[in-house]
């Protein structure tokens, strides 16, 4: 494991606590955090840390732990999510995959299946957390922009020539050429197509 | 004499005044409350009543007899014969002697306007005028021989007048009276049909109020099934209104699936006449679809035919569901099994051992990253030991459990025919066959020898080789038929055979579909056959499979018939 997962805990959710302790004595024997609960409930109730994975049991009391999945795709919060079962059936592997889990694991599993889907889910949060991070910041310097500016700019990330623009908002070229070169300086974007990239993100963010 | 015959006329006027003053009386009571006070206040109102009123009784009575067949005919028949008397002596010099005949019209009066009794007194005046005044010698009672036959005749005459005239006075009265009784009964049957009528109406409207206050919903139809009335109930259930249920009838508010067999009854039931019953599903307003048993029974006509059918709605959601409950808590309770299905049970065992293995294997990679680290951390390491003991023994206890559970006794044999067996397993199955839309179908042979076995094992081996069925027609076309056979193999042992249409049996699957863990299903286990056997080997019978010749597969197990059977078989 590298320098980056020390932050992150693995959360294992399983009403039998054998199997939670057990995991978590793997997990420590080589070097990963990791806090256990008995259902859903304890866990959104009593986790300490914020940043990680969730290794979830699917028969689980109350609420399963499909639904589960189901409840915080809704809810929106973005963890990523190891499943695992005694008996588990194929509809039930494709409908928790394709609603994004890292990976579904088979009662009794080996070591390395456990360790390399962690280390995959710490990856995709990683990732995430990243991804996240430079939206904020596009959204911070977007921010800055005039309203005059933010039209310039989505006609630019949108293909625009300075002709077009320049036609299209009833400014002189010189004007507009202007308004570019703010733009770029104010996102502080190397090229164009970083600005576009930038211009994906702050869009995420105001839509979220 | 005319002052006597004016005075009985008067008295007969007065005799109609006890009558009048009872009435006037009955109604002066009404007002003034019964008390001994009316007869003073009935003096200061009129004198002449209050003397009628004293009459009453038998006085009354008497007085009125003396009156009607005393006083008055022989007012009546003495005014006439008097009339008579003095015209004749007006007029007997004008007419040609004997001038006699306005005497009969005395006679002839009286006893129409008197009766039978004055006509005879008139008779008897007139005979006695006649005989003094007008028969020779005049003037005297006596009477000439000559005169003596016409006399007679006179006499004879007047009576025989006398009576017709009085009889027809009477027919005349009577029908007179007939007619009057006649008018009042047609009046009163007029009343009567009048308030019968009302009574109607009144009754009718009651029993409008009646079925809408009944809690149950209730309609009625024409001999050609079209509902003409719906009550209060059954549309708010329905949310229909009454023209679109006139039209439709329950077609339209019928489960789909009940469709088929609610036609089939109500016109089994029309065709007969007979009333009918049965449980279907009817959506409600609310959009979803609730169980009733529907009652209908015909109302005879007149004529002996069907005049109209009436019937009941009674809603048993709740009865349904809690006899399904009660089946289902029933078969839990006796038989773990028998509910959960094989498949759900091999499930349950796998993740009460998978559950202490998953945790001895992962403590056994803890255990050995704890000791490969540098430097070994040897106290995690026996304290992962410890618990890789723990979750092993634990392991190992859910295994003598499951095994304890497959051999808990020996079974428990009864005498039985099986197929009621089979029958009891059909029951059971029946909701499950209509989920998956299957037809079960039985064909028993009567004869069958009763055999001893254990019921409940019995069930489980008849439900798992049934749902194996069903499971292989999910798939296929219809018709989807299970069928179930029950014959006499010979005479030491019956046969059961349980077949399908599904896809039929690969040939290299037939020699291992008995093996333990060997299935072909996405999410069976393969314990069913393999349990299924060894229960049917616990009884000395066999269970195999073969394959049907139009496709679809066909499992087969013997029973051996009861000793006693055998014996005198044997």
């Amino acid at each position: 494991m590298n320098e980056r997962t020390q932050d992150r805990t693995v959360f294992i959710v399983d009403d039998d606590p054998s199997i939670c302790e057990a995991i978590s004595n793997l997990l420590e024997s080589v070097g990963l955090r990791s806090e256990h609960f008995g259902s859903t409930e304890e866990f959104l109730r009593g986790r300490r840390a914020s940043f990680g994975c969730l290794i979830l049991d699917v028969r689980l009391p109350g609420m399963t732990g499909v639904e589960f999945q189901q409840e915080l795709i809704r809810s929106g919060a973005d963890i990523p999510i190891i499943f695992m079962t005694a008996h588990g059936d194929i509809p039930m592997v494709r409908k928790v995959m394709k609603a994004g889990a890292i990976e579904f694991l088979t009662k009794p599993f080996q070591k390395e299946e456990l360790l390399s889907a962690i280390q995959h889910a710490f990856e995709r949060s990683e990732t995430h957390r990243v991804e996240e991070a430079a939206c904020r910041l596009a959204r911070t310097r977007f921010e800055k922009l005039s309203q005059r500016e933010r039209e310039v700019m989505e006609m630019m990330t949108a293909g625009l020539l300075t002709k077009q623009i320049a036609g299209n908002l009833n400014l002189s070229e010189i004007t507009v050429k202007l308004h570019r070169r703010h733009v770029m300086e104010k996102m502080e974007a190397p090229s164009l197509a970083d600005l576009v990239r930038m211009a994906d993100r702050v869009k995420k963010i105001s839509r979220s | 004499m005319l002052s006597a015959a004016m005075v009985a006329v008067d008295s007969a006027a007065m005799m109609t005044t006890p009558k009048a003053a009872g009435i006037q009386f009955r109604r002066e009571k009404r007002d003034i409350v019964m008390s001994f006070d009316y007869q003073i206040s009935l003096i200061s109102a009129d004198r002449t009543i209050i003397i009628n009123l004293m009459q009453s009784g038998i006085a009354d009575r008497i007085s009125r007899s003396l009156m009607n067949y005393g006083v008055r005919p022989a007012a009546i028949s003495g005014f006439f014969v008097l009339l008579a008397f003095l015209w004749t002596l007006f007029l007997q010099h004008t007419f040609a002697y004997p001038f006699l005949f306005l005497f009969f019209g005395a006679v002839t009066g009286s006893a129409w306007f008197g009766g039978t009794i004055a006509g005879f007194l008139a008779v008897v005046f007139s005979t006695l005028t006649i005989a003094y005044f007008f028969v020779p010698p005049y003037y005297s009672w006596s009477i000439d021989a000559a005169a003596e036959t016409y006399f007679l005749a006179f006499i004879v005459s007047a009576m025989a007048v006398s009576w017709v005239s009085s009889s027809k006075k009477r027919t005349e009265t009577a029908i007179r009276e007939a007619r009057d009784q006649l008018e009042q009964r047609v009046f009163e049957r007029t009343e009567e049909l009048r308030k019968s009528h009302a009574d109607i109406l009144e009754s009718e409207r009651r029993l409008r109020l009646l079925t809408e206050a009944i809690p149950q919903q209730i309609w009625s139809a024409d001999t050609r099934g079209r509902v003409e009335y719906c009550n209060q109930h059954l549309l708010a259930y329905l949310g229909h209104p009454v023209e679109e249920m006139q039209q439709h009838g329950f077609l339209r508010v019928l489960h789909p699936e009940d469709l088929a067999l609610f036609r089939h009854t109500w016109e089994r039931a029309f065709a007969a006449g007979a009333k009918f019953e049965g449980e279907w599903r009817i959506l409600g307003a609310d959009g979803s679809y609730r169980w009733f048993l529907v009652r209908g029974m015909p109302q005879e006509s007149l004529q002996g035919g069907i005049a109209r059918w009436y019937g009941t709605n009674i809603e048993i959601e709740e009865r349904r569901r809690a006899e399904q409950a009660l089946i289902q808590a029933q078969s839990e309770v006796a038989h773990l099994s028998r509910t959960l299905g094989m498949g759900e049970l091999a499930a349950s065992i796998m993740h009460e051992i998978s559950q202490p293995l998953t945790a001895v294997v992962t403590h056994s990679y803890a255990c050995r990253e704890w000791l490969r680290s540098e430097p070994a951390n040897l106290e995690k390491a026996f304290s992962t030991a410890e618990k890789i003991v723990e979750e092993s023994t634990r392991a190992s206890s859910v295994v003598a459990r499951v095994r304890a559970l497959f051999q808990k006794e020996p079974p428990f044999k009864e005498r039985l025919d099986f197929n009621e067996v089979i029958q009891g397993v059909v029951w059971l199955l029946r909701d499950e066959a209509i989920r998956r839309d299957v037809l079960i179908r039985t064909d028993l042979s009567r004869g069958l020898p009763s055999v001893d076995v254990d019921r409940v094992q019995m069930e489980q081996v008849l439900i798992n080789l049934a749902m194996n069925g069903m499971d292989a027609m999910s798939r296929a076309p219809q018709p989807r038929e299970l069928l179930i056979v029950s014959k006499n193999e010979s005479s030491r042992e019956i046969l059961i055979q349980v077949e399908d249409r599904g896809a039929g049996l690969e040939p290299e699957s037939v020699a291992k579909i008995f093996d333990p863990f060997f299935t072909t299903k996405p999410h069976g286990i393969g314990m069913g056959l393999a349990i299924s056997r060894s229960i049917v080997e616990t009884h000395d019978g066999r269970l195999w499979a073969a394959a049907r010749p139009d496709g679809g597969a066909s499992f087969r197990f013997t029973i051996p018939c009861g000793q006693e059977w055998g014996d005198l078989q044997g």
